[in-house]
């Protein structure tokens, strides 16, 4: 059988510098792997090409089976794949809850005109999309601040609403750029228990970026280390940890892959 | 079409194009820096016109002292449009900041016009310029001659400012890193008003020599230069000062030759350039010198 | 997420659920509705001419302005070339509801091209003509238009604009070329033209308040994040370019059968730079706002015309400034974006939930607590 994802050997060049380099990767249902490595190795590079929001140079992109290198953003999420990103992007000037709406946009069925005319079967189908978004909000803790603009909330909850927003798209896979970054070590928990959460309970793919260390060995099941845009090991939290290339990519001593 | 008639054209596209160029270095050196087209850029040939003209009439001054002087004028009022207008909006979301510059064209072209009047003036062109020479059947105004030679030298001017200065140097870090530049330690405010200046003063110097060509100056005569030569600057891909002389100068050749090849179109000339942005947006949005944008 | 966050209180002001019931809305709208009859009613049968030809106008800048709107501020676009749509819309009607006759009389110069010189429709199908045509030439530029964004973007609707003034000066046997179209009939009455600027803010404020709206509005803050989920940018915002044209070339049609004379000098970048003003003075991304800002524009165009008449202070006669008026305009607009960038609306609507809970907040400030 097919697996869910799969990335191969894609490389992505920006005029002459190489951000990521001959990277593969294969994500199965219901995983939760986690992807590491210093400043500037890639990682979010990765994440872009996955989402779409970069063309890789050379590779392909492989979405149950079908190829998705080429697909424009708004159609690999409507696939099921979506992301939060490392910079916070949500609708700043938009309600908590009108942020997760927007995730309901790809699925909606009634058209424009319906929605212009005021049609019974618009506010239904508006209706259905509030209640859902409410249990998306409900499941995150963020009911109370529904009509909150998003900029004012804090920025832990900044970063909870992001990812509700991502799973109210109804993803197979569930991409998290840096979740935890910004946040102290009490949020932290609670975030690895809202993560193993939304994995147990909808059986999804989960694929994460961490700079926390710890935070990544305790949640993720299997670690991706990549360093000046290569992939320079793979394993369960013990291995990578006891992986020499990975040690010496984190202590410094990166001469060896510095032409990377 | 004869060979004379035609090289005759391409003279006076070369000439049209020289204007261009001069308009299209202040459009580019904003957009560097702060990435703002300068709406009000155009209305600044307006302003030099009528001040190297009132410099003459009012004042009696010779146009060697009176050009100058409009040039530096201008110069300060682009400086000074910037602190009025842009300064306090740095922060403020992109649309804000070219609303304002929308606001300060129609201040500007609409001041002029109550305090001078919407009638067009006669600009007094100084004899020197007014001959007319004649080759082998060729007709050339000096003017005609003049025009990319003065563009010439003052772009070379430029190009030693923006990479031989110390405030040169400090502008073009500002146009490929406004943030870092600001966090090593450089002035941008003084920057960005050496910016406007030297963009104004070639705007300026535009406008007289613009003024002296279509002897007919009116409050508004800035607007359609100042878009073209926007187009120009695209053209020549946005942020680059050779581009955009290089822009003008094809922009001018472009208008001409169309306008000559095919007179039954004259009517729509003002349109082609727009049609030219449209075809270079869709196909090479970076323009000619422009390097491809890196994520 | 654990208590050591700041909690903002729940507003309960922007919570629908606190606000009066859909049934009571329904009658204030219709209350509301009635009370525009009414008032249309009076006007039409006891306004004098000159008040009638304001409350026109100002209908059709509200339709211009609510429309302009739904691009500015709600997709959060800077458009500069309604002023195209509206000619085209203006020029549309008018020589389809002109009559074959009267057409002939009008071109001079040359001969007015097959169909138009057999061709007569009512008013209405003019109008619907006139929206059909702005909103497929907006699908046409729409492909190289939304490939940029920003300032760019600016620039080539500009550029849409001044090309539809230059065509139009340019195609006689189509426009008449700069003589323009005389003798329009004055179809424009206050039904026509408050009819059309009803159905243009509800329709338009219905899609803003559904989901192709929030995608919209998505997109504006952030469009990056609105791909991701799942939102296509280049769809929604076409959405809202084609609709923003169809009311925008109505509203010309009216205008053309209002004035009766169309000419290219009528559609300049004056036009936009007018709507522009009215829709940063209420307020970018307000309906209501946009409402408020032409009603404005119309009432303070009108009040400005003594700046530009000679005035008579006892025995001093102060000669009348012409163009003062466009002065203190562009300072208006200017001062407003620099000093009152939200306008007098912001973002918000005059909405009847917004005014209950006003009401309720000054009623619950009066009560000691």
């Amino acid at each position: 059988m097919n697996p869910l994802f799969q990335m191969r050997h894609v490389t992505k060049e920006f005029g002459g510098i190489t951000a990521v380099n001959d990277f593969s990767i294969t994500l199965e249902r219901g995983e939760l792997a986690g992807l590491i490595g210093p400043n500037g190795a890639g990682k979010t590079t990765v994440f872009n090409i996955i989402t779409g929001v970069l063309r890789p140079t050379v590779g392909d992109l492989t979405w149950k089976a079908e190829s998705i290198a080429q697909l424009p953003s708004h159609l690999i999420t409507a696939r099921g794949i979506a992301r939060t990103f490392q910079n916070i992007k949500l609708f700043a000037d938009m309600s908590v809850l009108e942020n997760v709406m927007v995730s309901c946009h790809h699925s909606i069925r009634s058209s424009f005109w319906a929605a212009m005319l005021g049609l019974t079967k618009h506010r239904k189908e508006e209706e259905r999309i509030r209640e859902h978004s409410l249990r998306y909000l409900e499941e995150a803790g963020l009911s109370e601040l529904a009509f909150e603009k998003a900029q004012n909330l804090p920025y832990g909850l900044q970063r909870k609403l992001e990812i509700a927003r991502a799973l109210a798209t109804e993803p197979g896979m569930l991409l998290l750029d840096e979740p935890a970054a910004g946040m102290n070590p009490m949020e932290k928990m609670e975030l690895a228990a809202f993560i193993r959460r939304i994995r147990e309970t909808r059986e999804i793919t989960i694929f994460l970026i961490e700079h926390d260390m710890k935070f990544v060995m305790n949640l993720c099941e299997r670690i991706r280390v990549m360093n000046y845009g290569k992939s320079i090991g793979e394993g369960t939290p013990d291995e990578v940890r006891s992986n020499p290339q990975v040690i010496s990519a984190y202590l410094g001593g990166t001469a060896t892959y510095a032409q990377g | 079409m004869s060979a004379t008639l035609f090289v005759q054209q391409l003279i006076n596209g070369i000439s049209l194009g020289s204007l261009y160029a001069l308009i299209a270095i202040g459009y580019t050196m904003v957009y560097g820096i702060l990435r703002l087209i300068n709406f009000a850029h155009g209305d600044l040939l307006m302003v030099a016109a009528y001040a190297a003209l009132y410099g003459m009439l009012l004042f009696s001054l010779p146009w060697f002292i009176s050009f100058p002087l409009a040039i530096i004028a201008t110069g300060a009022i682009g400086i000074l449009l910037d602190r009025a207008a842009y300064k306090p909006l740095r922060q403020a979301p992109r649309i804000s900041l070219l609303i304002s510059a929308i606001g300060a064209s129609f201040l500007m072209e609409n001041l002029a016009l109550v305090l001078i009047g919407g009638v067009p003036k006669a600009f007094h062109r100084p004899n020197c310029f007014s001959h007319v020479i004649i080759i082998g059947g060729l007709h050339i105004p000096v003017l005609t001659i003049y025009s990319p030679l003065v563009t010439l030298l003052l772009v070379l001017g430029l190009l030693y400012i923006v990479f031989k200065t110390r405030a040169g140097k400090a502008m073009r870090a500002a146009s490929r890193d406004f943030e870092a530049t600001r966090l090593m330690g450089i002035d941008l405010d003084r920057i960005i008003a050496l910016t406007f200046l030297l963009g104004s003063s070639l705007a300026a110097a535009s406008g007289i020599m613009w003024a002296m060509k279509y002897p007919q100056i009116n409050p508004f005569m800035g607007v359609l230069p100042g878009l073209k030569a926007f187009i120009a600057a695209v053209l020549g891909g946005i942020g680059n000062i050779v581009g955009a002389v290089l822009g003008g100068f094809l922009l001018g050749l472009f208008e001409i030759l169309i306008v000559a090849l095919l007179p039954d179109l004259a009517e729509y000339r003002d349109a082609f350039a727009f049609l030219l942005l449209i075809g270079v947006l869709l196909f090479r949005p970076t323009g000619i010198m422009g390097e491809p944008f890196i994520e | 997420m654990g208590n050591s966050f700041y909690l903002p209180r729940p507003k309960a002001a922007a919570n629908p659920a606190g606000g009066p019931t859909a049934g009571l809305k329904r009658w204030l709208n219709a209350a509301l509705f009635f009370l525009l009859f009414g008032v249309l009613f009076l006007f039409s049968h006891y306004g004098s001419g000159y008040q009638v030809r304001i409350l026109n106008n100002i209908a059709i800048f509200i339709t211009l302005a609510v429309s302009y709107n739904l691009i500015n501020g709600v997709c959060g676009l800077l458009h500069l070339g309604p002023n195209g749509f509206i000619a085209i819309g203006a020029y549309t009607s008018a020589l389809l509801a002109m009559s074959p006759a009267e057409k002939n009389l009008n071109f001079i110069l040359s001969n007015v091209i097959w169909p138009l010189n057999v061709i007569q429709v009512p008013f209405a199908v003019s109008l619907i003509a006139a929206g059909a045509m702005a909103a497929l030439f907006a699908f046409l530029i729409s492909f190289p238009v939304l490939r940029v964004r920003g300032d760019y973007l600016a620039i080539v609707t500009l550029g849409f604009g001044e090309v539809v003034r230059v065509v139009c000066n340019g195609a006689q046997s189509v426009t008449n070329g700069p003589l323009g179209i005389k003798g329009l009939y004055p179809h424009t009455n206050l039904w026509w033209s408050w009819g059309v600027a009803a159905l243009s803010v509800v329709v338009i404020q219905r899609l803003i308040n559904s989901n192709y709206g929030l995608a919209m509005k998505a997109i504006r803050e952030d469009e990056t994040a609105a791909r991701a989920m799942g939102v296509d940018p280049f769809r929604r915002l076409m959405l809202g370019f084609l609709i923003s044209a169809f009311f925008s070339g109505i509203a010309g049609g009216l205008l053309a059968h209002l004035i009766t004379t169309i000419s290219p000098g009528l559609f300049t970048f004056l036009l936009t730079f007018n709507l522009l003003i009215m829709i940063v003075v209420g307020g970018l991304g307000s309906t209501t706002g946009a409402i408020l800002g032409a009603a404005l524009f119309a009432w303070g165009g009108e009040a400005l015309r003594v700046v530009e008449q000679p005035m008579q202070i006892g025995p001093l006669t102060i000669p009348g400034i012409p163009g003062m008026r466009m002065v203190i305009f562009s300072l208006v607009l200017l001062l407003v974006i620099l000093f009152a960038r939200k306008g007098i609306m912001g973002r918000r609507e005059l909405s009847w939930d917004f005014l209950f809970s006003k009401l309720a907040g000054s009623r619950r400030a009066k009560t000691p607590s």
